[in-house]
């Protein structure tokens, strides 16, 4: 890089191939103007760590999305032929663009395409897509304020009903709580609750309250269907479950010993990890269903921190164990799918394939089942 | 900022308090600038109405109208009294052009939603519900700018706001937060949670996600 020159209060850089301009997770209130030569950005998809390359031609902006979020770079950027950027501070950039509209609504064009795309993304993995029907939606919003009394808003929702949809469903219904409310009779129909907001409590009430939630009550007190991958907490929830002076009593439950595994595992101290996981699986008596599933969880970790460090016998072995001692647990797919990743790095392919496929067949709707089906066509392209 | 004074003639439009100016599920087509008063932004969750957001002067909103004829995914209710400038999608590109200041406060404002959808992307993407609920916590931290990761980190969510942020059962989000303040990773609070170790939650986050791509 040369030393910045000044054209018209804004400075301008020469950078040599290979060098960089900024690396991802960078912060800075920058952008970048490519003079000439030849930049790219890389970045990774966040659906599957796939590698995004984007080239930057002369003329256009780099880095404006991240400084004018305000948030840490997403991409790297390279610099490929020799280049000239012009750096603005965000100032320079505002005085830049207010004379020159067009570049912010082609630039507005290109985020909006952004946001919907990620939007969509969002949708699916929330599995909202296409699900909800806006104008009962919309019936229900008038419903809901009617209930709570609130009849302003409420006969603006109904109101908004009939222009949109004259002749459907609820067209009836919409028009005589309109007249209820018009005339008086939805007042004496329906005793007003308005809607209050829950007050700051006391600290020796504010952890009961924080399991209270409002909202408490309209879920099903036992989800059927947990997250399968890796819920290894569960947890004796059966109603108010705050209990701190049960909580003192027993330091090292085997829930904290395998927090404090998984801690040691994310900064790559897999000896101490497994000594850890291995105590868990030492214990005699577990006392609930929430201890038990942690149990179950020290098998597959012991399994995964083997993996991590190339001890693959002895993760195979771990795993397996897994499978016969708890054959019905959720965490057989994933277990499953370690196993088709251990075969694949041993180059056992055969084995590696007929793992992959009972991951499919058991999930194959889920992440991870997409995941086999993506590797397991990997290696039949071999 | 400053809009130009003629704009109003134009484009203004008053409520009185509890007016709703749009409601959700309701089709959208413009988009609104508010030159005085407050503006609740709320939302219909399970049945009781959350409040998402509070505007006020200088403040856009219902922009994603600019985009698409979409459904609306809130309601925007007066506070107070309210004066807004009211904009159709159709006049967009000409208003802009005759307010190059709005355009770039409108560029500020996508370049966050995006950011805050990926990041929320990057939640719902990992498979384990309990990194799921540290990463919201992750996520919230970040948003302060002096976040200092050696000390104790106040957030002020709820169980709720974390359900929603995960894209998970309140119930289940209750489990994993008991779970975290039994282990004294966390302390919970009626309004807020405090994270006694933000970087220990970072670490784990960030190496499940790195062999999520092994």
């Amino acid at each position: 890089m040369s030393n910045g020159s000044s054209i018209q209060g804004i400075t301008t850089r020469t950078y040599k191939p290979g060098s960089i301009v900024y690396f991802e997770n960078d912060k800075s209130e920058n952008i970048y103007i490519l003079k000439s030569g030849l930049i790219i950005l890389t970045s990774q998809k966040l659906e599957t760590g796939e590698e995004v390359k984007e080239e930057v031609r002369p003329g256009e902006f780099f880095g404006v999305k991240s400084a004018l979020g305000r948030y840490p770079r997403e991409e790297t950027a390279q610099v490929i032929k020799e280049s000239v950027v012009l750096v603005l501070t965000l100032a320079d950039f505002e005085r830049l663009i207010l004379k020159n509209v067009n570049v912010v609504l082609k630039m507005l064009r290109i985020f909006s395409n952004q946001l919907r795309r990620i939007g969509r993304a969002v949708r699916e993995v929330l599995g909202e897509t296409s699900t909800i029907n806006p104008e009962e939606e919309l019936f229900k919003i008038g419903e809901y304020y009617y209930r709570a009394g609130r009849f302003n808003q409420a006969r603006y929702a109904y109101n908004k009903y009939l222009d949109y949809y004259p002749n459907a469903k609820y067209s009836d219904l919409a028009t005589k709580r309109i007249r209820e409310i018009d005339s008086g009779q939805a007042e004496s129909n329906i005793a007003p609750q308005p809607v209050k907001r829950q007050e700051v409590k006391t600290s020796t009430e504010e952890l009961k309250d924080f399991t209270l939630d409002e909202d408490m009550d309209t879920v099903p007190a036992k989800e059927s269907v947990v997250d399968e991958m890796d819920d290894f907490l569960g947890d004796d929830v059966s109603g108010s479950n705050f209990d701190i002076a049960d909580e003192s009593s027993k330091e090292q439950d085997i829930s904290s010993m395998f927090y404090d595994a998984m801690s040691l595992y994310s900064q790559s101290e897999y000896e101490s990890a497994l000594q850890l996981y291995k105590k868990i699986l030492n214990q005699k008596s577990l006392k609930n269903d929430a201890e038990n599933k942690v149990y179950q969880k020290a098998h597959f970790e012991i399994g995964r921190t083997y993996f991590k460090m190339g001890q693959y016998n002895e993760a195979i072995e771990a795993f397996s164990l897994l499978i016969k001692k708890f054959p019905q647990s959720d965490l057989i797919v994933n277990t499953l799918y370690h196993l088709a990743m251990i075969y694949e790095v041993k180059k056992q392919f055969d084995k590696a394939k007929s793992y992959y496929q009972k991951v499919i067949s058991l999930a194959a709707r889920e992440e991870i089942g997409k995941q086999a089906s993506r590797r397991l066509k990997n290696l039949e392209s071999r | 900022m400053l809009l130009d004074e003629k704009l109003f003639d134009k484009f203004g439009v008053e409520y009185e308090p509890n007016d709703i100016i749009f409601c959700e599920f309701e089709p959208g087509n413009d988009f609104y600038f508010i030159q005085s008063g407050r503006v609740e932004i709320v939302k219909i969750i399970n049945n009781r109405e959350k409040t998402l957001d509070i505007l006020g002067p200088g403040d856009v909103f219902g922009e994603m109208a600019i985009l698409e004829e979409e459904p609306r995914s809130a309601s925007a209710i007066a506070i107070e009294h309210v004066k807004l400038l009211r904009f159709r999608r159709e006049n967009f590109d000409a208003l802009l052009q005759g307010n190059p200041q709005l355009a770039y406060k409108l560029l500020v404002i996508f370049s966050k939603r995006i950011y805050d959808a990926k990041r929320r992307l990057m939640i719902l993407l990992l498979d384990d519900p309990q990194l799921k609920v540290m990463d919201v916590m992750n996520m919230l931290a970040e948003q302060d700018p002096h976040l200092d990761v050696a000390e104790p980190v106040t957030l002020r969510v709820t169980v709720q706001e974390i359900a929603n942020w995960a894209g998970m059962q309140i119930n289940d989000v209750q489990k994993i937060l008991t779970h975290l303040n039994k282990l004294g990773k966390i302390e919970l609070f009626n309004d807020r949670v405090v994270v006694r170790n933000i970087r220990d939650f970072q670490r784990l986050v960030n190496s499940r996600r790195k062999s999520m791509y092994a």
